[in-house]
């Protein structure tokens, strides 16, 4: 497999991202959400777009996104409630895809690294 | 929250080293994971072979992992001292870890019994796959998951060819993770990958009525069932751990969030945010113990991750490979 060069991966995850309708139905059913104690940012949704914005530059890379994206489960359950809406993304993938524009530069010990 | 960013860049740069370096996520050279399998005398050959990839045998070595990792957390704010850590993770994490592990002998008994309860199962069914011991490799989940999928490339490779020259043809893996990488990610960074794998639990679910024929004493009467995300989401694998628990003879029970609504252990993030991991999982064993004491998982980390509330909430966690050990050797 080709690994997906980062800007490709960017322009597939922005993509990805603005085909999010909104509906929050993936909110409830996240397990870090309910851990949360209803903290929007840590349900699918609110990673999504978190991402999306930190991705647009909208929002600099800093300790709570570092939090919020790696603490994804990847338990795929706002997947079936996505897809029982109609809409299917492929949520679990986009975060991970986002991790991965994340990890390469975490891994080499840029913390500082915009994404 | 505080220093994620560095706590998360320094478990992605030790995986990383532990994997290059020795092949292991947790960087060990001296096997660990073959001692279950000693006095079993398996097969070191043959053209299916049992593949545990180290995932049960490393649960007393992820607990006390996690541990370091959270009592060394306030400290990497102190300028300098997380590559300091990386270098003593190097130098003596393996002697401190193996040490610190012993203490956890009631996981490590269960991880084993597992695995023999599988093997002797799959045997009942007239499965006998070979075992590689000491040379059985690491899928490389872990770094999959963390979203280094550059960094995997050279590990599976070196794990295909490996398999490849021992002329592997059919894999029997018993965890869902690891069926989840050979099945489905391992096929894209590989051309031609021709290993067929399968999970023992479709294996054993084919041929229940053999299974009848042990006689399973000792064995709850009935027992709630937990799914695993990934065997049920991303393996569709669901009905097959229920027929062969009713084919033991035990009675089912399903939770409120069950088969491909399955709610999470929490274990996934236990490595670097053991706080959240343990909300979570304080709220999936609850909604399991409310339903019935005995409960039944068929995954590693689900296993480690539920057991640690047996004493608080007087509940027994039983891995289904422990079910089958126990059934197949009842007198």
């Amino acid at each position: 497999m080709d690994v997906i060069e980062t800007d490709t991966a960017k322009d597939i995850l922005l993509e990805k991202t603005a085909k999010c309708r909104g509906c929050r139905f993936c909110v409830d059913v996240c397990p870090t959400y309910q851990a949360s104690d209803g903290v929007e940012s840590f349900s699918a949704y609110g990673r999504m777009q978190i991402l999306r914005r930190l991705l647009l530059g909208i929002l600099g890379f800093d300790d709570s996104f570092t939090y919020v994206l790696y603490s994804c489960v990847q338990c795929k359950r706002c997947e079936v409630i996505c897809k029982s809406k109609g809409q299917a993304l492929d949520i679990c993938q986009i975060i991970q895809l986002g991790r991965s524009l994340l990890s390469r530069n975490l891994v080499i010990g840029n913390s500082n690294e915009k994404i | 929250m505080k220093r994620s960013k560095i706590l998360i860049s320094q478990a992605l740069l030790t995986l990383k080293e532990n994997v290059e370096r020795t092949g292991d996520p947790l960087g060990f050279r001296r096997p660990y994971w073959n001692k279950w399998a000693e006095e079993l005398n398996l097969p070191r050959e043959g053209k299916t072979i049992l593949l545990t990839a180290r995932m049960y045998q490393m649960l007393p070595y992820v607990i006390q992992t996690t541990g370091l990792v959270a009592s060394a957390k306030p400290l990497l704010a102190i300028k300098g001292l997380p590559k300091t850590l990386a270098m003593a993770n190097r130098l003596v994490g393996e002697t401190v870890i193996r040490l610190k592990a012993r203490g956890e002998e009631a996981i490590r008994q269960k991880g084993e019994n597992a695995l023999k309860g599988i093997v002797a199962a799959l045997s009942a069914v007239g499965e006998r796959p070979a075992y590689l011991y000491e040379a059985e490799p690491y899928s490389g989940v872990l770094l999959y998951d963390l979203g280094l999928e550059k960094d995997i490339a050279p590990h599976i490779h070196k794990v295909y060819a490996s398999l490849k020259s021992w002329d592997i043809e059919q894999i029997i893996t018993v965890d869902p993770h690891t069926t989840f990488m050979m099945r489905k990610i391992y096929p894209k960074y590989i051309e031609n990958y021709n290993i067929q794998v399968r999970h023992y639990l479709e294996i054993l679910s084919e041929k229940t009525g053999i299974l009848r024929d042990v006689s399973p004493q000792g064995l709850p009467e009935e027992i709630v069932i937990h799914d695993s995300c990934v065997m049920t989401r991303d393996l569709g694998i669901i009905e097959q751990a229920r027929n062969v628990a009713s084919s033991l003879g035990i009675y089912l029970l399903e939770p409120k969030n069950t088969k491909l609504n399955t709610a999470c252990c929490g274990g996934p993030v236990e490595y670097a945010f053991p706080d959240l991991s343990r909300q979570i999982s304080s709220i999936r064993i609850r909604e399991l113990a409310s339903v019935c004491k005995n409960i039944i998982v068929t995954c590693p980390i689900c296993l480690t991750n539920l057991t640690r509330y047996e004493q608080e909430l007087g509940v027994r966690v039983w891995d289904m490979g422990e079910l089958l050990f126990f059934a197949c050797n009842s007198p």
